[in-house]
């Protein structure tokens, strides 16, 4: 699989909130063991997802100089599954800094109805450590559905 | 990638404990993009890992009759930094089991020092469809058939010395 767990972003704030969409679909790799005959989108994935647009939300409000690492999970509590066909809406709202760490608060929703609750925090590290800024920066143009898309194809 | 994140059971004990090594190769795809320029184990996966170690426990606790699923995972820390070719242990530990759900803890451990923990691991139970298929895997994924009989030199904290 490719580790990309954020398909679309479709709002946010710089330092305050984004918004995004996860869709799980049959093909994924990860649903042929969790579980057989029983597929769902792991856990620990919808914290990933959260996670991830968390480091999208530093990548973007820093002109793509700095991203995140999941450092600490307070607490996660899950209130049902997301199945293959869902479309899951994801939230994520910076909450304050702790001990150098970023603080957030993450919903993970299908039909409006909420599927997981993350507190965790992360730390700020220099994106060129780790990605080409300049690929990142695509790669939320296409998250947002800018450029390179047409507009009449939208 | 399969998702499964234990490649060898080396203990466990019904009701109590449960020891597992996870390695992680350069070769696993989500090394790839995670991250391009300094691939690092995702740390969500090491919360994974100690949630299966964790649920494995249960279901082996219970003779496979019960499967079970995590609702709530507390004070969890993380280690952002661990590169390929790590391998770790895994240790889960039930600390309260009734029929209807457990409560456990786990840790993973890369050369003896603490890099993940969980304080508060819940897992509700449900009624095991086919338990004999689930002991079938259990057995399958993690080596259970071959389980040494606890040799000190078979454990991999010894075998890097």
């Amino acid at each position: 699989m490719r580790y990309l767990l954020v398909d679309r972003v479709t709002g946010w704030e710089a330092g305050r909130f984004m918004e995004g969409v996860k869709n799980v679909t049959l093909s994924e790799d990860f649903l042929e063991h969790h579980f057989p005959r029983f597929p769902v989108m792991p856990g620990s994935l919808l914290v990933e997802a959260l996670a991830q647009l968390a480091g999208w939300l530093e990548g973007a409000g820093t002109g793509f100089k700095s991203w995140l690492l999941l450092e600490r999970v307070r607490s996660v509590k899950y209130y049902g599954f997301a199945l293959p066909g869902d479309q899951v809406a994801l939230r994520v709202e910076a909450a304050g800094e702790e001990e150098g760490l970023r603080l957030f608060k993450g919903v993970a929703a299908v039909e409006g109805k909420r599927r997981a609750v993350a507190d965790f925090a992360a730390r700020a590290v220099a994106l060129a450590d780790y990605e080409d800024p300049e690929e990142q920066r695509a790669r939320f143009r296409v998250l947002r559905r800018e450029a390179p898309f047409p507009e009449a194809m939208q | 990638m399969r998702f499964l994140f234990f490649d060898r059971v080396l203990e466990a004990e019904a009701g109590k404990r449960i020891r597992a090594v996870k390695t992680f190769p350069l070769s696993e795809p989500f090394l790839a993009g995670h991250y391009a320029r300094a691939p690092r184990v995702p740390g969500t996966l090491l919360l994974e890992a100690m949630c299966q170690a964790a649920g494995w426990l249960v279901l082996y606790s219970y003779g496979y009759e019960v499967a079970c699923v995590i609702s709530l995972a507390e004070n969890v820390r993380l280690a952002p930094g661990l590169r390929p070719g790590a391998a770790v242990e895994i240790a889960g530990e039930i600390l309260d089991t009734n029929k209807r759900a457990t409560l456990a803890r786990a840790r993973v451990e890369e050369r003896g020092e603490v890099i993940a923990s969980a304080e508060r691991l819940i897992f509700p139970h449900f009624p095991s469809a086919n338990p004999a298929e689930l002991e079938r895997r259990f057995r399958a994924y993690g080596w259970l058939d071959g389980l040494p009989a606890q040799e000190p030199s078979r454990q991999p904290a010894e075998e890097k010395g």
